[in-house]
């Protein structure tokens, strides 16, 4: 089974995985980046820790094979618009 | 293995928690308790499974847990010597979770046939063993708001000093530092998060001054930090008979 190792970026940060964890594929590697991706940038996101979030897969010390990238973009509205009350 | 040794954990919980009294000492040290070897990782009892008798951890670390359909276990619970975990099995007859070794573990186990006639024999032991189910659910309480509502370093820390002050009962806190044999993977399954997330926090945790992790073992390294982060109260493990 293929060796895979998720590094996270948060913002510029880099934090390596140096372990690893053994898939059967890469679709089960993409699903575990998928659900580590989301929970680091929920969290990261709510404590203003970082607004961008990247895990990049990659099979032991081979360049990644997947990305994903998590940003997150918050629109201040002007508040002069008109509001409607029905 | 020595009567006493296998008892010895159990006894001294319940002497601190509940103050049991010495007759029923004698009564929990009279009852036929068969010891077996495990290695670690493997099923003491699984989800779906009759139980015949209730197991007593002698020594050792184990889980409960549940595993959904996409094949994702969550931790519900650690369990550490001294401690029946699959006690509610007298009554509730079909087991609606596993019940899993972490480490190699000694099992004591009670037959449910010998645990209703002590319980007929001596009805303050019963209430022992009913406060004892009580406090479980007290904990699954505790561990739903840990993990429905706290920051995963949070969670992780208050999962540490919950189970520190559990070992601590037993006398198994070493000034700073405590067993808790956990790989990155079990860590998250008990968080609710994955492998790589449950990576992130203990290194988050140790690089901000709080803990260290490191082979199955926790090291305090601040201990105002650990209890500000963990947001702990611990009234919910109704550690003395007045709680």
């Amino acid at each position: 089974m293929p060796r895979f190792h998720f590094d996270i970026h948060e913002d510029s940060r880099l934090i390596k995985d140096e372990d690893g964890q053994n898939f059967a594929n890469v679709e089960g590697a993409r699903k575990e980046a998928m659900l580590t991706g989301t929970s680091i940038a929920r969290e990261a996101f709510v404590a203003g820790r970082a607004d961008h979030v990247v895990v990049d897969v990659r099979e032991d010390e081979q360049t990644p094979c997947l990305r994903i990238s998590i940003r997150l973009e918050v629109q201040e509205l002007a508040g002069d618009q008109p509001r409607t009350i029905a | 293995m020595p009567s006493d040794t296998i008892r010895a954990a159990l006894i001294q919980r319940l002497r601190v928690s509940s103050a049991i009294a010495d007759e029923d000492v004698k009564e929990i040290e009279a009852l036929p308790i068969s010891v077996r070897q495990y290695p670690s990782e493997r099923a003491v009892v699984r989800d779906g499974e009759r139980a015949s008798e209730c197991c007593l951890i002698v020594d050792g670390f184990c889980a409960r847990s549940k595993t959904i359909a996409s094949g994702r276990r969550q931790i519900l619970s650690l369990q550490i010597p001294g401690e029946i975990p699959d006690l509610m099995s007298l009554f509730l007859h079909v087991m609606d979770h596993d019940l899993t070794t972490l480490t190699p573990a000694t099992l004591g186990f009670i037959s449910h046939d010998n645990l209703r006639k002590l319980h007929r024999r001596s009805p303050r032991v019963a209430e022992m063993f009913w406060r004892d189910t009580l406090i479980d659910s007290a904990m699954f309480r505790e561990w739903i708001v840990n993990v429905g509502q706290r920051p995963a370093p949070a969670r992780l820390a208050h999962v540490m000093i919950e189970l520190r002050e559990r070992l601590r009962l037993i006398g198994r806190v070493d000034g700073d530092s405590f067993e808790m044999p956990l790989t990155q993977e079990q860590i998250g399954e008990a968080l609710g998060i994955t492998a790589v997330h449950a990576n992130r926090v203990i290194k988050q945790v140790r690089q901000e001054g709080v803990v260290e992790f490191s082979r199955g073992r926790v090291t305090v390294l601040d201990e105002q930090k650990f209890q500000e982060l963990a947001d702990f109260d611990g009234r919910y493990l109704h550690q003395s008979p007045t709680l």
